[in-house]
């Protein structure tokens, strides 16, 4: 091996590449960069601002948070339904003008105030509600129009009454609450700001009319079809959105004791960009409340940090204009662009030095040496059945497979002609045993391990196993269950092949190669599912040796079967019995004369091989090549391989011109014939073994003869 | 997008091929034309006396409409080019770097060993296409995999005397067609056509971006020009030419016909590479599919600009298509890789 190799063999197979994908594909990704903006923020004006984060510092703050937090809260439910809200500022001014009033000017009660408050906001908010929602209007237009009328009403009402309110003697304790105390350390405002995204929170995420938000912004129409009555939704969050501005501006008005030019102020120019920022979609129906509280605290830390730095209002409205303009970039291009991300990092490849093979080409004089024997066997249900990846026989001679649309097919003996549908399960049915009391067990790809009864009873009997503590994606689900195969006592010994890819991006896996690959068990008796192996390169195919004291299975892309001893003294292990062969193992079943009979679904080619010793052009070829276009392991020949219970190469046989049988994913031996199945195939093949024993059935092989 | 080229550093530049758009819209015509006559990998196809002679290995046959394929003439070593001279006598490249005109081995100069095309102008000049300075014709595969450009043009005057060396430095030039005193060169390694100035030797191109690695051309009646391509272009092969580690490995471990490169004929053994798209499913090998060898065949007309193709596609057999003749209103074709000739009326076009 050349240093370089070797370094190759270190750098792939010791760094856990795959970790960055399956990190990818967890939706908090979402979450990721807002936060990282967050601690940086907090991070740089907590180490430049002396005493930044000092108590008095903070309480000054934390008030000012808890109405901005409110505002933005309202906005972010506006913006997950699919609006944009601009008037927030005018609002929230005039909602404080409200209060102020009735409590300075006409004297009248604290509650009333509040209530005036309110009021203000919600008929703002309404008023937008109806513009946008029922008439239609554009959400952006409308609501600058609002901004600018609310504004300018507001600007003459302060400079009217600026002056009465100054005179006003007016007091109340509850005023004086709110403005200045603190509850348990933590003032009003910031109580009220958490009680408000506590609830808006649960309400998104729980509640009917926080789903119909997250409908009407995810896709207006669909919405529209699905139902939901879209522009009730909408009118709602310009409402709810008022609301929330007018609570702020109660709160102002109690903390501030009165009403100036400069109360809500660019507010709805910060509020946008806290949402933004926060990783609010622009687009609508992606988003929530927690992403829009870290966008408010971004945004005022900054802000807040700037003044005490001694930067003007020009630079903070620059540094705003430039965040928003930053998140509005990332937010589109990450929306766009993150699946693409996805792909190109999520196959890492590992290094693997493949044995030394023997050749399977035809006149090479091994016992591997391929023929075309398979091309004439006889075909059944050609052209009507899609993806027989298993098949198997009762013992009333019929024969069942499953397809790729989720069914399981029985054919009808003897001519297997006439074919039913014996039961749908979903997902895709691969390997197939029948248990003592003729139940037809069957791993489903992307389901889990299923049982049907001759009544046709689908039930599940196991989608996950235990999860083991480093995995990131959970593991515990069976992603890809392959083969079955079904002890003397009962127990399911069943294959799940691969953690990284789902069941029909199986051949994906060999490009990766990754050891992912698990043997289980499920017992019956208490339903229990417990993982014995984990580690292999594709475990593939099962089948219980004839004593019942061992079982084989295959590893299909290292080329191997082991053996996995149920009871002696190696019970609980397993060991390695053919290894280094020229194709890729898939399922074994048993064989009349006491041998074993196995499936090769590829062949590995020297081109391939190579490139197992090349992790680094693999993940290349994965990043610049669109999947059609990848290197496979020929997975166009296949072939049927006969080895004995040492594990010694009896025959093998295939269909080298790939007409009828290219690849084969497996094989069942009944009263003298073999019936050839394929994953990609269209059609079972029969043919007939010469000198096999014309009675040998695999249920009496199992269960002994007819009950 | 402005980024690409920064975000390229991480992600990979996508590799990407011509499309077979316009003129070479993709049909069947080739798979659906009848075997003329069947040879074993039949390589260059010339008119001589109104018989068609093509060569297969070692010999040179005649094939003529519902007969066997008659022994002409065989060498001690394969043949491997074919021209006739204004005064009929045949002249013969052969696989060990000979030449024959007439049956007599002409001298040549030291730096001529790999002859792939000859051709003589309507003046007698005799054309010659040296492929490689490395490699001999048939490890063509080689000197593309190891990104092989030493390949020269040679003419001799129609007086005789010696080759003349008119440009090198072309990769792999496979395919000759006299244009009066300049002669139209295709360069395989770079899928173009390129046109050579017959005294200074500069040259200049003609046809860029072919979809696929250009080989013989032969003059049609109407004064334009058949182009045959002998493989596709594909993104995995042009991918690996640039991955030198696997590409060094590949080229000293891997057996040259398992190579992940262009070949004449493929899928013929399981040792062979494959692609995910060539993957049969449900008993269909899709045509559109990646492949590592393809029948094409593009009429160029006066100006040497594509008009039409003829097409074996990735689930067809007629493949690897190195030459073409046009006789009597009839279009032979010579697939290497479907062990045929072909005919093809050109009235139907």
């Amino acid at each position: 091996m050349s240093f370089r190799e070797r370094l190759q063999s270190w750098r792939y197979n010791l760094v856990p590449d795959h970790v960055v994908g399956e990190i990818l594909t967890k939706r908090w990704t979402d979450n990721a960069i807002p936060f990282l903006a967050l601690v940086a923020t907090l991070a740089t004006f907590g180490s430049i601002i002396p005493g930044f984060f000092k108590l008095t510092a903070l309480q000054e703050s934390t008030r000012q948070l808890g109405e901005f937090s409110m505002v933005v809260t309202g906005m972010t439910v506006v913006m997950l339904g699919g609006g944009i809200d601009l008037s927030v500022g005018s609002i929230f001014a005039l909602s404080c003008f409200s209060a102020v009033y009735v409590f300075f000017i006409l004297e009248q009660s604290i509650w009333l105030a509040l209530a005036a408050s309110l009021a203000t906001g919600l008929i703002f908010g309404a008023i937008n509600g109806y513009l946008v929602g029922y008439l239609r209007l554009r959400a952006f237009l409308t609501t600058l129009v609002t901004f600018i009328f609310g504004r300018a009403l507001f600007d003459i009402l302060v400079t009217t009454y600026a002056a009465d309110v100054q005179l006003s003697t007016a007091t109340s304790d509850v005023l004086d609450f709110i403005g200045d105390s603190t509850f348990w350390g933590l003032s009003v405002s910031v109580w009220l700001a958490i009680i408000l995204a506590i609830v808006t929170h649960i309400a998104l995420t729980r509640s009917r009319p926080g789903w119909h938000v997250l409908a009407v912004g995810g896709s207006r129409r669909s919405a529209h079809n699905a139902g939901i009555r879209v522009r009730r939704t909408v009118f709602m969050t310009y409402v709810f959105s008022g609301f929330c501005a007018s609570i702020g501006g109660f709160l102002i008005a109690c903390r501030l004791s009165g009403a100036g030019p400069g109360t809500g102020l660019n507010l709805e120019i910060m509020a946008l960009t806290a949402a933004v920022v926060g990783g609010v979609s622009l687009g609508g129906g992606r988003g929530s409340v927690i992403k829009g509280l870290m966008g408010a605290i971004i945004v005022l830390t900054m802000t807040n940090g700037l003044i005490r730095l001694g930067y003007g209002t020009g630079t903070n409205q620059m540094v705003l204009g430039i965040m928003l303009a930053v998140a509005v970039t990332i937010d589109i291009r990450w929306l766009k662009n993150r699946h693409k991300v996805l792909n190109e990092v999520y196959v890492a490849p590992v290094y693997l030095k493949m044995g030394e093979t023997q050749s399977a080409a035809p006149g090479s004089g091994t016992p591997y040496e391929l023929d075309n024997r398979l091309s004439v066997a006889e075909h059944i249900g050609l052209g009507e059945l899609e993806g027989p990846e298993d098949v198997i026989l009762d013992r009333d001679d019929n024969l069942y497979c499953g397809t790729r649309h989720g069914e399981i097919v029985r054919f009808f003996a003897p001519d297997y002609v006439k074919s039913e549908v014996f039961a749908h399960i979903g997902g895709f049915p691969l390997g197939l045993a029948f248990d003592k009391s003729g139940n037809l067990i069957s791993c489903v790809g992307a389901m889990g391990l299923y049982s049907v009864s001759p009544e046709r009873e689908v039930k599940r009997l196991s989608a996950e196993t235990s999860r083991s503590w480093t995995s990131i994606v959970d593991d515990a689900r069976l992603r890809d269950p392959n083969d079955c195969d079904i002890a003397p006592d009962g127990r399911i010994y069943f294959t799940d092949s691969t953690k990284r890819y789902d069941a029909h991006d199986w051949a994906l896996d060999s490009i990766e190669n990754r050891a992912t690959g698990r043997l289980l068990v499920y017992d019956p008796k208490d339903g229990s599912t417990k993982t014995l192996l984990d580690g292999y390169r594709y475990t593939n195919g099962v089948c219980m040796a004839h004593d019942g004291k061992s079982l084989f299975f295959a590893e299909s892309w290292a080329c191997r079967v082991h053996r996995y001893w149920l009871e002696g003294l190696k019970a609980g292990t397993a060991e390695c019995v053919i290894r280094d062969m020229p194709g890729y193992p898939d399922n074994i079943n048993r064989a009349s004369d006491g041998n074993y009979w196995m499936a090769w679904l590829g062949m590995r080619t020297p081109s391939f091989d190579l490139s197992l010793r090349h992790p680094d052009m693999r993940k290349r070829m994965t990043r610049r090549l669109p999947q059609d276009e990848w290197l496979f392991p020929n997975i166009n020949t296949g072939g049927v391989v006969k080895f004995n219970e040492k594990g010694g190469i009896v025959e093998a046989m295939g269909d080298l011109t790939g007409g009828a049988h290219p690849m084969v994913t497996s094989m069942r031996e009944h009263k003298g014939y073999l019936f050839v199945g394929g994953i990609l195939n269209n059609r079972i093949g029969r043919y007939k073994i010469a000198g096999a024993d014309p009675n040998w059935t695999s249920p009496a092989s199992y269960w002994g003869a007819k009950p | 997008m402005i980024l690409d080229p920064v975000l390229d550093l991480f992600r990979g530049k996508a590799v990407t091929i011509p499309p077979l758009d316009g003129a070479f819209r993709p049909n069947t015509r080739l798979d659906d034309a009848p075997a003329f006559a069947e040879l074993t990998e039949p390589d260059n196809l010339l008119v001589a006396d109104g018989r068609l002679l093509a060569s297969s290995g070692n010999a040179i046959h005649s094939v003529a409409a519902g007969a066997e394929p008659v022994v002409v003439e065989t060498f001690p070593s394969a043949v491997t080019a074919l021209a006739l001279s204004p005064s009929g006598e045949l002249t013969v490249g052969l696989e060990s770097g000979k030449l024959l005109i007439g049956g007599s081995e002409v001298s040549l100069p030291a730096g001529i060993s790999c002859i792939t095309a000859l051709a003589y102008a309507d003046d007698g000049t005799l054309w010659l296409a040296n492929g490689s300075a490395e490699h001999a014709p048939s490890q063509w595969a080689a000197d593309l995999m190891k990104k092989g450009a030493s390949g020269s043009l040679w003419k001799r005057d129609a007086a005789g005397g010696d080759f003349r060396k008119v440009a090198g430095e072309i990769a792999f030039p496979y395919g000759l067609h006299p244009v009066g005193k300049d002669v139209l060169v295709s360069e395989s390694w770079r899928h173009q056509l390129v046109r050579f100035d017959g005294a200074t030797g500069s040259r200049s191109t003609v046809l860029t971006h072919l979809p696929g690695y250009p080989a013989r051309l032969s003059p049609s009646a109407d004064g334009g020009a058949w182009l045959t391509l002998f493989a596709p272009r594909n993104r995995l092969i042009e991918f690996v030419l640039q991955e030198t580690h696997y590409r060094q490995d590949m080229l000293s471990q891997v057996p040259p016909a398992y190579w992940i490169a262009p070949a004449l004929a493929s899928s013929r053994s399981f040792l062979e590479p494959l692609q995910c798209g060539g993957i049969r499913t449900m008993g269909i090998h899709k045509p559109w599919s990646p492949s590592r060898s393809y029948g094409l065949v593009v009429r160029l007309d006066q100006k040497m600009q594509p008009q039409f193709s003829l097409h074996s596609r990735a689930n067809g057999t007629r493949h690897g298509i190195c030459s073409v003749a046009e006789k009597g209103g009839l279009l032979f074709i010579a697939s290497r890789g479907g062990d045929c000739i072909l005919s093809v009326a050109t009235g139907g076009f």
